[in-house]
């Protein structure tokens, strides 16, 4: 099971994520609620994974994704977008984002696609 | 899995009632500065914002006009400022609207769709992106239909 990093500057979302892989056996190590948190979390926490949001204040997730990746360059990261933000999405995943969770999260497919990301991160 | 819809319908209004909040002071502040980047990425980030609560809680009429806002906001931010007042009040307007519809989610009341007309509005390409200037000078032309 992983140490999650939730970076999103919804309580809402970042409560929806925790509720959803916490009993997977996942632990959430930290929550970021901007990119330039997110950035600093990543370095303090060393999580295994990180669910980024896109749209964040101070810095975006698109920017902290690639300052994480450009330090740690096997950092986990999964981007959660929204419809209408597939540009972004593809910039993420260009930079080095592993996947993408997208709002309104399904639990079953947010669980899935972090178990499918955690299993390529072990090969 | 199930979630505990009860207490994210409580979370949502409460964020709602904060990002409307925001919404209105950054829109005071577009009145006086129409080109004030702060202003148009906050009013745009909290539309997104509340897009993806509702969309979460299948709260489909806020989601739909709270999306777009968002997308408004994304042509403001590209374009760097407010157009005119009449755009200004168009998202006065719609602001009024989400925050009818966020007190209707409050008092468990039914959500009626969105306005069609509102909708249609802020979708419509504003007169401004219409109009580009004659690259030699002169008077101005349509850029797109």
């Amino acid at each position: 099971m992983a140490r999650v990093l939730i970076a999103d500057d919804a309580s809402f979302m970042r409560q929806m994520i925790r509720e959803i892989i916490e009993p997977e056996g996942h632990e959430v190590v930290g929550e970021a609620t901007n990119g330039i948190e997110a950035v600093d979390l990543y370095k303090e926490l060393q999580p295994d994974l990180v669910t980024m949001d896109i749209v964040m204040p101070k810095r975006s997730g698109i920017d902290a994704v690639k300052t994480i990746l450009a330090e740690t360059p096997t950092a986990c990261v999964v981007m959660c977008s929204a419809l209408g933000q597939e540009t972004l999405v593809m910039e993420a995943l260009q930079a080095g984002a592993r996947d993408f969770i997208v709002k309104p999260f399904k639990p079953d497919s947010v669980i899935a696609t972090l178990k499918k990301v955690l299993e390529k991160a072990d090969d | 899995m199930g979630l505990d819809m009860a207490k994210y319908r409580r979370i949502f209004l409460e964020e709602a009632a904060d990002h409307l909040a925001e919404i209105s002071r950054a829109m005071l502040d577009l009145e006086k500065e129409m080109a004030s980047v702060e202003a148009i990425d906050t009013i745009f980030r909290m539309a997104h914002s509340i897009k993806s609560m509702a969309a979460s809680l299948g709260y489909d009429p806020v989601a739909d006009l709270s999306h777009r806002m968002e997308d408004r906001m994304e042509g403001v931010r590209s374009a760097g400022r407010v157009r005119d007042p009449a755009e200004l009040a168009l998202l006065f307007r719609s602001l009024e609207a989400l925050e009818a519809m966020v007190a209707a989610v409050s008092d468990e009341q039914d959500l009626l769709p969105a306005d069609e007309a509102l909708l249609a509005e802020l979708a419509a390409e504003s007169p401004a992106d219409t109009i580009e200037p004659d690259p030699v000078g002169g008077e101005p032309k349509k850029a797109r239909s």
